[in-house]
């Protein structure tokens, strides 16, 4: 228990500060930017209860938004996150899986994995993008930049994913 | 009553999740109203050290291209020094006039510098960290500059961290004249490219062309007045084509920022309340 807990907390801190050191100061073209620090969240244990998996994507939102002079911006996204989390993941789960595992490409196989990212990713980068401009005045503008960081952000994690297997 | 219990249980998290997403946005919109935020903020104690020690990593990566920037603005200014010393020696053949004019130049700013720590260009609005804080004498709306031009207005103070409203940044609005005449505009930016920034309200009857150099009005108490800010890069109107919009060519590098000087006007605390209790007498 206490294990789960501490290895849980080294991939919070380890992704929280390659965000805010490294992967902050990306941006290509001026629209993507990789934003890592969701695989914490997408990366949970199957059977992880709601309430905990709030608190996490509160606490790793928050703490990226202190460094970032963001407050509030990546909190609010990536609570919402962890609150769909579960339905997604029941969505693009094949229905022979076991009943707990760890989502990743060799517990759900390649394609329901990348399908069950894009959308986690999608609506993360929606509401922070939006929450960031604040404003619909340049609509490309912010279609632009969620598409782009959600397929830079998802190339990281399944880079990230190949490495592990 | 069971019932109701056993409703809370299944659907508790639903509360936890709105509780959560009130937090956020609490934050959210505080931020952007009250200065006493600094805790949430990377200009907080653990934060601020932890950028510092980053930066300090990275500026040593960076030092060639700073250096050579340095060493080209240095050469600049001792030319023109030379000229400015030529023309004084042409003009005045009392001592007083040398006097005075040594005594208005440098006594009227002090300057306090500062390392960034921490900068971003991507975002609608960008902010800069920088390691002096209160401590060092550093309050919010001094001037931030570096050798090349302006850079930002200091916004929230910590002890031994500040942080600056970067000129990218909505929020950032600074008074600039043209450097050959004393027409002035607003400086804002309009977000994506961290290059240009653009100046709003030059009346139509102002005279400048294309490549004109653009300086500081000193209006604001801010910053000095003739502080290099940028040259025009192209002309345009403004919406209601009662005034020129004017793309400018920042001479600020955001992109390589690494040493930074904060300026403090020493009357600025009175020209701040002077203006306040204009402003209020007016309303009334």
């Amino acid at each position: 228990m206490l294990i789960t807990f501490l290895r849980r907390l080294g991939w919070f801190v380890l992704l929280v500060l390659v965000q805010a050191l490294i992967l902050n100061n990306i941006s290509f073209f001026g629209y993507a930017t990789p934003v890592l620090y969701v695989y914490l969240i997408l990366a949970f244990d199957a059977n992880m209860s709601r309430y905990s998996l709030l608190l996490w994507g509160f606490a790793l939102g928050l703490a990226v938004d202190i460094f970032s002079n963001t407050p509030g911006v990546n909190a609010a996204a990536t609570t919402l996150l962890a609150f769909m989390r579960p339905s997604l993941l029941r969505l693009f789960t094949p229905r022979d899986s076991a009943e707990d595992f760890s989502p990743g490409i060799l517990s759900m196989g390649t394609s329901p994995f990348i399908r069950y990212l894009t959308f986690c990713l999608l609506f993360h980068q929606t509401a922070l993008v939006l929450l960031l401009t604040f404003s619909l005045v340049q609509p490309h503008v912010i279609v632009l930049r969620i598409v782009s960081s959600v397929l830079l952000t998802g190339l990281c994690i399944l880079g990230i994913e190949q490495i592990r297997k | 009553m069971r019932n109701l219990l056993n409703f809370v249980l299944k659907y508790g998290y639903w509360f936890l999740f709105l509780l959560l997403e009130i937090a956020s946005f609490l934050l959210l919109f505080r931020f952007n109203h009250y200065q006493g935020s600094v805790g949430f903020t990377s200009s907080n104690r653990v934060m601020g050290r932890i950028y510092a020690v980053s930066a300090e990593v990275s500026s040593f990566f960076q030092l060639n291209t700073a250096n050579t920037q340095l060493t080209q603005r240095n050469l600049e200014l001792q030319v023109e020094n030379q000229l400015l010393r030529k023309v004084l020696s042409q003009r005045s053949n009392n001592d007083a006039f040398d006097r005075i004019v040594a005594s208005s130049t440098d006594k009227d700013y002090t300057i306090i510098p500062a390392t960034i720590i921490n900068n971003s260009l991507n975002r609608p609005d960008n902010y800069i960290t920088l390691d002096k804080g209160t401590a060092d004498g550093v309050m919010p709306e001094m001037g931030v500059v570096n050798g090349n031009g302006i850079v930002g207005i200091i916004y929230l103070t910590s002890e031994h961290y500040s942080l600056a409203i970067s000129l990218l940044n909505s929020k950032s609005c600074i008074s600039c004249k043209f450097k050959n005449n004393d027409y002035f505009g607003y400086l804002k930016w309009k977000g994506l490219d961290s290059r240009f920034a653009y100046l709003e309200d030059v009346p139509r009857h102002a005279l400048f062309q294309k490549g004109d150099t653009i300086v500081t009005s000193g209006y604001s108490a801010v910053f000095p007045k003739g502080l290099m800010v940028g040259r025009v890069d192209s002309i345009a109107d403004s919406k209601d084509g009662l005034s020129y919009l004017l793309r400018i060519q920042l001479a600020t590098d955001f992109a390589c920022l690494d040493d930074a000087l904060i300026i403090s006007g020493k009357n600025r605390q009175e020209q701040h309340t002077l203006e306040q209790s204009a402003n209020q007498s007016t309303k009334k």
